[in-house]
Formats: structure tokens, sequence, C-alpha cells
């Protein structure tokens, strides 16, 4: 019983290595090019990563804003993961965020009374206003067959200037001094902090929260249903599945996911609406939720992992004569890296040096067959 | 207040710029035409217009020659797209990963070498940039002189650019090679027709409409670099290239909506009218989701619509 226990535990161990590996060599070939590229630029590569190091985990205010940096990511990338999974390319993360957090905000400041049923009601807005967002580019696809890239997109735009005018209109802050911003959400519902003079806060416990949820929830048999709708959707049909309510549905829990990353940025970080309130997190969900293959715990990983690279860049950026820029050079090689090495373990390059190969042979052959005579004239 | 709005002037002076601020959405959907009719889906042309848009500038600084601005422009454009391509036609990766990767990367990149040739200044280094060229005699005429006479070169060349791509795609053996792989890749490749040759074709030509839109940016409209010069222009196109079914002429109107309520939007908030802007640059992204629920039911998208190519495949 002790020795399978153990085996048992030792498969784990290796599964989770092998799982964990690649991701850390696939970061570690983008930090060397990402070093060779500082080096070109004049700098010493290793004194920029000691900064960048230390900007992210070098004391427990660089530690908490790491950790705060990490929450809304967290929750973004577990959303898009929903719908990558099921092969539904939700670009659109940073619009369903904003408008979630736009929903979250108009419950606390327009209903009266400050309770926790307030706070509840809130939190419900911003899954309802993200679920919406996300729903509708669902909706499209599902009804109208609209290329769901497009309309993500398009719907991050709107919600943008939506944001753009409410913070100027009807929600803008009444004693703001005419700043674009809206009034601040009262000091009760602040999300508690562990520590008073460190901003990080219990928003952590809610991104912990939906990260077990959407672990078990592929593990259920709707999670299996999307699973299989992203395999194949001619397999989905032939199963009896109805793709299209699925579509919906997916995009309906991948928008409400990235509508909760609203309200914790609200609750925990921000207080108020200011314009783009999402700083592009959206984006970086992507990466991150690729860099964790779709699985909840990588993601969380990889969350963190992204949000020091974010914070240490900054303090990198301001002890050293290295820009910001180059967080956003590894983040892009990460992606180039992840696809390649995606490839790699499909045999895709095997496969690509054989047709070449084999096209090759085709082309020696159809030369001799013409040779022959047999020219085909088309 | 309204009277000053509706006056010539002032609508010569909003048409005018809407001319100049469409130009480069114009160009950059131009070329993501070719790539989507070839079946590739460029997400990443917002890094790509960046990254255009800097070799542009760092041509034209150092040389002088605006010429050679807009050829470095162009390249660092194709050079762009050709990871685009190799990542989406070679690896066969997803398109939209592989455009968001090309996104973050070329913002990256851009920013970066920027800033390590440059350093930090206090005023940006600027060039001499395209002056206004008004046609003789046709800039004399009223009110139409100024709205369609009296622009910069580039601006002339990228809207000439219209007719050329028409010409391309549907009167020439390459256009019709790049339809005929965007809507039935196994059929082209029996006909012996590289389909992975095409599509690496089309998507640096895209590369290359993109990366002359970058440079326009840079030495045309402004004389200057910023990080954010290109401010979400390259996912505008990608719009226009939606709403115009894919066809030159429409994108050209495309292009001017945007560039429209861009520039009615800027004097309307000069004039200070009380008018919420938000709502007016809004309004082209969501005529554009219209546009595709229409397009989507009459399935005009090209059949082989981001759908990477495999002879092994069935």
């Amino acid at each position: 019983m002790a020795t399978k226990k153990k085996k048992n535990l030792a498969y784990k161990l290796d599964k989770g290595l092998s799982r964990l590996l690649p991701a850390l060599g696939t970061i570690a070939l983008a930090l060397l090019v990402g070093g060779i590229i500082i080096a070109i630029s004049g700098n010493n590569p290793l004194e920029a990563y000691a900064q960048m190091f230390k900007g992210a985990f070098g004391s427990k205010s660089r530690i908490s804003e790491t950790l705060v940096k990490t929450v809304p990511l967290m929750l973004l990338a577990l959303g898009v993961s929903v719908a990558f999974r099921s092969q539904i390319w939700n670009i659109g993360a940073d619009g369903q965020f904003t408008i979630g957090a736009i929903f979250a905000i108009c419950v606390t400041l327009y209903l009266p009374g400050e309770n926790i049923f307030i706070l509840l009601l809130s939190f419900v807005a911003a899954f309802v206003g993200g679920a919406l967002w996300g729903g509708l580019s669902g909706f499209l696809k599902a009804k109208f067959n609209a290329n769901e890239v497009i309309t993500t997109l398009m719907l991050n735009y709107v919600a943008q200037y939506l944001l753009a005018y409410l913070i100027r209109g009807p929600l803008m802050d009444p004693n703001g001094g005419n700043n674009p911003q809206s009034a601040s959400i009262p000091e009760a519902y602040r999300l508690p902090r562990f520590v008073s003079n460190l901003r990080v806060n219990y928003g952590i416990f809610i991104g912990l929260a939906v990260l077990i949820f959407i672990y078990y929830f592929w593990r259920s048999a709707y999670g299996y249903k999307l699973k299989l709708v992203g395999a194949s959707n001619t397999v989905a049909k032939y199963a009896g599945l109805k793709v299209s309510g699925i579509v919906l549905f997916t995009m309906v829990l991948s928008g409400g996911i990235a509508g909760i990353a609203g309200w914790t940025e609200v609750f925990g970080a921000q207080y108020r609406l200011l314009d783009n309130i999402s700083s592009g997190y959206g984006n970086l969900a992507i990466v991150v939720a690729l860099l964790g293959n779709l699985r909840p715990i990588d993601i969380g990983i990889a969350s963190f992992f992204f949000a020091a690279l974010m914070s240490g860049g900054n303090a990198m950026q301001r002890m050293t004569e290295v820009p910001y820029s180059v967080v956003d050079i590894i983040q892009g090689l990460i992606i180039v890296f992840v696809i390649c090495r995606t490839v790699g373990q499909s045999n895709g390059w095997k496969q690509w040096i054989a047709a070449r190969r084999n096209a090759r042979k085709a082309v020696t052959a159809g030369a001799a067959e013409e040779d022959g005579g047999e020219e085909d004239n088309g | 207040m309204i009277q000053q709005i509706f006056t010539t002037t002032f609508f010569a002076s909003v048409l005018g710029s809407a001319i100049r601020l469409a130009t480069p959405i114009l160009a950059t959907s131009l070329g993501e035409i070719y790539t989507q009719r070839s079946g590739v889906m460029n997400l990443g042309l917002e890094g790509t217009m960046l990254m255009g848009a800097l070799a542009g500038f760092l041509g034209c600084y150092f040389s002088g020659s605006l010429a050679l601005g807009v050829l470095c422009g162009m390249a660092a454009g194709v050079l762009m797209s050709t990871v685009m391509a190799f990542l989406s036609v070679t690896m066969k990766a997803n398109q939209v990963i592989a455009g968001t990767a090309l996104t973050i990367l070329g913002s990256g990149l851009a920013a970066f070498i920027y800033r390590s040739v440059f350093g930090l200044q206090k005023s940006p280094p600027q060039v001499e940039n395209f002056r206004a060229l008004p046609i003789p005699g046709l800039s004399k005429i009223p009110f139409f002189g100024d709205v369609l006479f009296n622009h910069n070169l580039l601006v002339y060349i990228i809207f000439a650019l219209v007719p050329i791509t028409w010409f391309v795609l549907e009167k020439t053996v390459l256009g019709l090679r790049i339809k005929m792989v965007g809507e039935h890749p196994r059929a082209a490749d029996s006909k012996g027709i590289s389909v992975a040759g095409v599509r690496y074709t089309a998507v640096m030509i895209g590369g290359a409409y993109a990366g002359l839109a970058g440079a326009y940016l840079t030495i045309a409209y402004m004389n200057s670099f910023t990080d954010n010069i290109v401010s979400g222009r390259g996912y505008i196109a990608l719009a226009v290239v939606i709403f115009s079914h894919w066809k030159p002429s429409l994108a050209m109107w495309g292009s001017l909506l945007f560039g429209f309520a861009n520039a009615l939007q800027i004097r309307l908030q000069a004039l200070g009218a009380p008018i919420p802007n938000q709502f007016l640059l809004m309004l082209p992204y969501v005529i554009t989701i219209v546009v595709l629920v229409g397009v989507s039911k009459k399935a005009e998208f090209p059949s082989a619509y981001t759908q990477p190519y495999s002879r092994m495949e069935r």
C-alpha cells in the first residue's frame, strides 16, 4: 500500500515535471534571447535581470505588487482558457473585464444602503456584465456564424469608449475635480488587505476560488462536453451535443470570469473606474493561458511568473538604462517559442521534413514520367 | 457654435483631415485583403505597423531621404509578416495566437530599438516630413480642391493602391492564385500551385502595405515616432477588411468612415461641442459587427479562412 502510494506520488511528480520542464525551457530561452538583445543595446543583461528579480521579489512591498498584478491576470487567463479549450478564440477579455467593472460599480453607487448583500450583488453584476459581453459574441457566432475573433475585438473598443463616456458623463466623480474617473466605492466595500500598508488583498482568494472551480469544472460532465466540442465539432455533433448552445455557454462563462477579474480590480486595487482600467491585461492573458497549456493550475503559476516579469520590469526600468519594453519582447518570444514547441511535440517538424522529401520525390518521379512521354497537358 | 459647425470651411477641413486619417488604415486594410484572400488572418498588423513606423522613421532620420524611409518601413513590414507567415503557414500555428505574439513582439521591439538608438530625450527627434503637394489646377477648385487635392504624396499613392489592388487580385495570375488558395487549397495544390508559396507571398504583400502605412504615420502624417503612434489602427484595418467584404473599393469607403468619425470627433472637441465624442468613435466598430453578421450568413468569407493547409489531412 505504502509503496503503491509512493509510486503514485513519484508518477505524479514525474508527470508534473514533464509539464513544467518544457515551460521552464521556453522561459529560459526567451530570457536568453532577451539577454542577448539587452547586451546588444550596450547594457549588462545580468545586472538588468538581477534588478528585475529584486523588483519582483526583493521586499515585502515588491512581492505584494507582484501578487496584486497576479490576480487579474490569472482570472483573465482562466477565462480565456475556457474559450480556447473549446477552440473558441475569445480575444475580448479586456472588454468583458471593463463591462464587468462598470456593472459592479453601478450596483454599489446606485443602490441605497451599505451592506454585504450589495457587495455580493455587485459581484454577481460583474459576472453578468462580462457574461453578457462575451455571450453577445457567443450568440452571434452560434446564430449567425459570425467570427468571434472579430466580434470580441470590436466589442473591446465599444467597451473602452463606453467606459470613457461614462466616467466623463453620468458616472463622473462629482468631487473629482473634473478628472475622468468615477466616484470611489464606499470604504466598507474595499477588499481587506493582509497588511494595511501593502496593496495585496483578499482578491487573491477569489482568484484561487475561480481556479479551483475551473479545475473541477473540467472534470465535470459539462466541462467534458466543452472539451469535446473543442476537439472536434463533428464528433460532438455525432455525440448528440448541441454545438451552438455550448458555444454560447462557453462565451458566457469565459466572459463572466473576465467580469470577475474586473470586480477584483475595482474592489481590491483601484476602488473606482478609470480610463483603460483593464490596462491591456487581455492580450497578456492569452500568453499566460498558452504558457499554462490552458490548464488551471499551470495558468496560476504562469500568471504569477508574468506578474513578476511586469513588476520586475518596472523596477528594472527605474534602476538601469534598460527600458520596460524588454519585458514585452520576452513575452512575445515566449509565445513564439510555445508555438514552435507545440509543433515540435506533435511531430510537426518530422511531418514537414517528410512532406518536403515526398514532394521532392514526387517531382523527380514526375520528371521521369514526363521523359516517358506521359505528359499531361492540363 | 452651430454656425461654426455648419460652414463649408469646417466641412472642408473635417473631410480633408478624414482623408489623411483614413490613409494609414486604407493601406493596411488593402494589404490585409491580399492576406485574408489567401486564407490567412494576420492579427499581428498592429505590431507590423509599429515596426514599419519605426523603420520608416529611422531610415528617413539617418539618410535624410523620404523615399528611403518609405522603403525601410515596407522592408520592416515584410520582415515582420514573414515571421507571421512562418508561424501560421509553415508551423501551422493558430493564427490568433501567432498574431497576438507578433503584436506583442512588434510593440516591444519597436519601443526598445527606438529607446536604444536615441536614449531618453527631452524633445523627440524629428524629421523633415512629406509636404503637402497641391495638384496644380485641381487644388484651386473651391471646396473639393481643399478636400481632395491638397495632400502629401503618400496619400495620393496609397489611394492609387485601391485600383491597383483590385487589378492585381482580379486580373492577374497572382491574384487568381491567391484567391484559389484561399477558397480551395487542395484544388490549387493539385493544379501544381504551391499553397505555402502563395500564402507566404500574400502575407508578405500585406506586410509591405502595413509597413508603408506605418512609415506614413511617422514621416508623413507626423514627423516623429512615439510608442503608441499606431494606437489600434492595425485592428481597425482588420475591421475594415470585414466591412469591405474583401473588396478594395469598399475598403476605401470603410477607411474613410473610420477616418471621418475620428476627424469629426477631433474638430468637435476642439470647438468644445457638448457632444459625447465617444459614441462617434464607437460607431464604426458597431457598424463592423453588424456588417460581419450579414457577411457571415451569406458565407462570403474565403472558404479556407484561418485554416492551415496540410497535404496529409483530409
